[in-house]
């Protein structure tokens, strides 16, 4: 299954390195792709907020200032002072300040005129930073998909790359687009954004054959795996209290934690028990007996029986690579090809008109040509599939009646026991209500006393 | 059903498809209308070839029957028996939440072939004695990409009986063969001189005494007739009263009053069993659950562990109706040892006990006393130590009152706690023996 797994990995980094080139040549045409993007974002954020502490600053430092002149604004004096004390020591030049400034009038004005200016270089430049940003992310996650094997991975690769066409459409830039979408199918399978589609749509595809190919061949090879760590851990936990018991000195490092300890929770709560357990010393002798029991136990059941250890290791259920090659090949194509079929004659305005008698208002219309004109047919085939495998399921539900659990003979046996049970109770509750009538007849005048005093006195008398 | 990974794709389509709509781009609609396609294409196949009801779970097991801390090997085998591909399939088996997963993994994915099998097995340690069920299994099938799925759980059940623990006999055995005294280690042998063929010593003459008797050597040398003395060993008859009340079920999981009672009572049957005493067990609350007739049997023994298996504590303490029950069924002198908590009202308690001693029957009680099973007082925060320490006076008191009561009718209350409990009944048997108790 291995070798499965390494060809589907192979199959999905070419779809989703040709997903990510087709992204980066089709949008490659905007000049969007400049290398020094990110730096130029991170320096446009500095520049803002160095923007931002200049004016608090100076701000802040005129109104101390103004305190101490008597509410007026201060001289050019304080405006020296402040250039000599704070930007003298502030290496990074404020934005849109080019040198010692002598009015605090040409900060606010500054500070005004260049903000805007910033912000407007801060928003173009978030944008070259999403799609770097986006792509980097989904890099790293196809990377580790590769690793993990986990469909979130997936998911998330895919919806990143795919995230920066989304971006690049908000922004209007060139994209790919399949607009007038092509009434022939044929020009629409060549189309370049048909391809892209196709092949993002191949990528998801692959990558989820390789989770199922690794996932389906992965639990027996783990299963093996972890059986190997707990017959070894074991085995060198029974050799430890040997060698405890005669004496010798023990290595503490016996059983190291990855070698199996971790992934063996009785052995672990067993040694748990001895080191806790400290006050009571039979706990620990049980802890010790039940490693050595368990330990006679296996050898014994794999002494015994030959087929133990694959039935323990579930060898057999391994499925062999050849089917899930021929299986992944012939269901991609079907799959493929019928996605590609279907979403064409959904999408195509072509087919519409053909299969729907629109009205004339509709069908002259300017709606014909826009993307929302696939819900008219998306929806209700979308639909129609879940529907139809309702049905099928429903019909082919052969649920096999319930086997009765238990025989006649022991229906019948658990018929007397209940019956026996019912009676014992019915005397026990018949003889308590004896007992209770006899007591009250009994007088009880001492209604204070404590209930055992009282019943000393019952049984033995006052005296 | 549609997987959490088939979420993910109807999410990635919508939002690809409104993307689409709201900046008019095909592309995006496109992608949207490929996921949402790609996702429900393949439904109706799946649907199709999806039937559970094709799998077939059988489990076996080595024994149903076990003693607590004993391991078993689960067998479990998943049979295709339609003629369909199942491309992946999880079947996990359940087994007790108290048991422990000693070898292996009661879980399997894997993909099954028209007609064929899989199977996988797993080691279990049964850790509390009871009856208990392994599985349901539960069976998910998935398509290949993992976007739907659909689930069954096959109701199916193995019954087992676990015993309650063998490890205290093993423990005892262990320690008579370390001394290399064998199992009659520390046991008094009941004589009763006068008959059987064990010499016991020798004694004057007196009239009426057989000729036979006579030892004739030694009368010659002592100048004096002597007759030659024989014994015999007594076997007692002890009937173990093990109180399943709630109250019993008190203190920490695994060492509450009832386990340690039951515990006493496998001890207490296995030593009389080994010295050929007759010890019967009568488990109760606020009726008679289980009654093993004092006996010698070979299924003796796994006749009182069945009955002590079974015990739950629940209901209240019914002495009267249990002791009644027990004087009916036995009709030789028995030593009857009460297992109880005493935390019940007292009359009952004292009637059943004048019943007792009516019949002619001995008596103790061994009293687990609840303060000393529960938490440490030393892990209790200031208000909770006051509290607890005056429950555990208070419940002191009625103890005494209670050996006083019981005193008079010459039985014995002894309290005892987790550490001694065994060690008392093994001592109370012991002195029974001695004192030839309820011999037969």
């Amino acid at each position: 299954m291995k070798a499965v797994t390494w060809i589907l990995r192979l199959a999905a980094t070419a779809a989703f390195a040709a997903m990510a080139y087709l992204i980066y040549s089709i949008l490659d045409v905007n000049d969007i792709w400049h290398w020094n993007a990110p730096y130029t974002f991170v320096v446009t954020v500095f520049r803002l907020l160095s923007l931002l502490f200049f004016f608090m600053t100076v701000t802040m430092v005129n109104s101390v200032a103004s305190i101490f002149s008597g509410g007026t604004i201060p001289n050019d004096l304080v405006i020296g002072l402040y250039n000599t004390l704070i930007l003298k020591m502030w290496y990074m030049q404020p934005y849109g300040a080019s040198g010692p400034l002598t009015n605090l009038q040409e900060v606010w004005t500054s500070f005004f005129v260049n903000l805007w200016q910033v912000l407007g270089d801060l928003w173009n430049n978030t944008f070259l930073f999403l799609y770097f940003l986006l792509a980097g992310i989904g890099i790293a996650l196809f990377l580790q998909s590769l690793v993990r094997m986990n469909h979130k991975f997936v998911g998330g690769a895919f919806l990143a790359i795919q995230s920066i066409v989304v971006l690049a459409s908000y922004r209007a830039l060139t994209v790919p687009d399949l607009t007038p979408f092509p009434t022939d199918f044929v020009v629409f399978l060549l189309q370049r954004a048909q391809l892209l589609a196709l092949v993002s749509f191949a990528y998801l595809e692959l990558s989820y054959q390789m989770i199922y190919s690794y996932s389906v061949g992965k639990p027996v090879e783990d299963r093996e795996e972890t059986l190997k760590k707990q017959l070894l851990a074991l085995r060198q936990a029974t050799r430890k209290q040997d060698a405890i018991e005669r004496g010798e000195s023990v290595r503490t490092t016996g059983m190291s934690r990855t070698a199996g300890a971790t992934a063996f929770s009785f052995l672990r709560e067993a040694i748990e028990r001895k080191v806790v357990g400290t006050q009571d010393a039979l706990e620990n002798l049980d802890a010790v007996a039940d490693v050595r029991r368990l330990q006679i136990y296996v050898d014994e059941l794999l002494q015994s029986d030959s087929r133990a250890h694959d039935e323990l290791t579930a060898k057999a259920a391994s499925p062999s690579s050849g089917y899930i090659i021929g299986s992944t090949i012939i269901g991609s194509i079907i799959r493929f090809l019928s996605v590609v079929a279907i979403s064409f004659i959904l999408m195509s305005p072509g087919v519409i008109v053909v299969l729907l008698d629109l009205p004339p208002g509709i069908l002259n219309s300017v709606e014909m040509l826009q993307p929302e004109i696939v819900l008219l047919l998306l929806v209700p085939v979308s639909l129609l599939f879940p529907f139809v495998s309702m049905i099928i399921s429903w019909m082919s539900q052969r649920e096999e009646p319930e086997k009765p659990k238990l025989s006649k003979e022991e229906r019948e046996a658990e018929k007397v026991r209940r019956k026996e049970l019912a009676r014992r109770k019915r005397e026990a509750a018949k003889a308590r209500r004896e007992r209770a009538r006899a007591r009250k007849k009994r007088k009880s005048s001492e209604a204070e006393k404590d209930e055992w005093d009282k019943a000393l006195e019952d049984t033995y008398g006052s005296a | 059903m549609i997987t959490q990974r088939g979420f993910v794709v109807v999410f990635s389509g919508v939002l690809l498809l409104t993307s689409g709509f709201a900046f008019i781009n095909f592309y995006l609609v496109l992608l949207g209308v490929y996921l949402v396609i790609g996702l429900v294409v393949t439904l109706p196949l799946f649907a199709l070839t999806a039937n559970l009801a094709g799998i077939e779970v059988d489990r076996q097991i080595d024994k149903v029957k076990i003693f607590s801390g004993d391991f078993v090997r689960v067998r479990v085998t998943i049979k295709n028996a339609s003629r369909r591909h199942f491309d992946f399939i999880e079947v996990h088996d359940q087994y007790p939440e108290t048991w422990i997963l000693a070898i292996g993994e009661n879980f399997i994915a894997s993909r099954i072939e028209p007609g064929g099998n899989i199977t996988f097995s797993y080691i279990l340690q049964a850790r509390m004695r009871g009856r208990y069920y392994l599985g349901p299994t539960e069976v998910i099938m998935r398509d290949r990409l993992g976007l739907h799925y659909y689930k069954r759980t096959l109701k199916e059940q193995t019954e087992i009986l676990v015993y309650p623990t063998w490890k205290d006999v093993r423990r005892m055995e262990a320690l008579g063969k370390q001394r290399q005294l064998g199992l009659m280690f520390g046991a008094h042998r009941t004589k009763t001189v006068g008959m059987g063929s064990d010499f016991a010593g020798f004694r004057e003459y007196v009239p009426g005494d057989e000729f036979r008797l006579i030892d004739w050597k030694t009368s010659a040398k002592r100048g004096d007739m002597v007759i030659k003395q024989f014994e015999m060993e007594k076997n007692i008859q002890v009937i173990c009263m093990v109180d399943t009340s709630g109250s019993m079920g008190n203190g920490y999981p695994e060492n509450t009053k009832l386990e340690y009672a039951i515990r006493a009572a496998v001890l207490l049957t296995h030593m009389g069993l080994e010295r050929k005493d007759l010890v019967g067990t009568c488990v109760f609350s606020d009726m008679v659950h289980g009654y093993v007739a004092p006996g010698l049997s070979m299924n003796h023994m796994y006749d009182v562990l069945e009955v002590l298996a079974m015990a739950e504590p629940k209901g209240w303490s019914d002495y009267e109706t249990a002791i009644q029950y027990v004087v009916e069924k036995t009709r030789k002198r028995s030593l009857i040892i009460w297992m109880t908590d005493l935390e019940e009202n007292p009359a009952p308690l004292l009637n059943a006990m004048k019943t007792l001693v009516a019949n002619g029957h001995k008596a103790m009680v061994i009293s687990p006393f609840g303060p000393w099973f529960e938490a440490p007082v030393g892990q209790f925060g200031p208000v909770e130590k006051v509290l607890a320490e005056a429950v555990s006076e208070e419940l002191w008191e009625r103890r005494n009152k209670i050996a006083r009561a019981l005193a008079r009718f010459g039985i014995t209350v002894v309290n005892v706690g987790p550490e001694d409990f065994l060690p008392t009944i093994i001592k109370t048997y012991e002195q029974a023996k001695q004192r030839g108790v309820a011999m037969f």
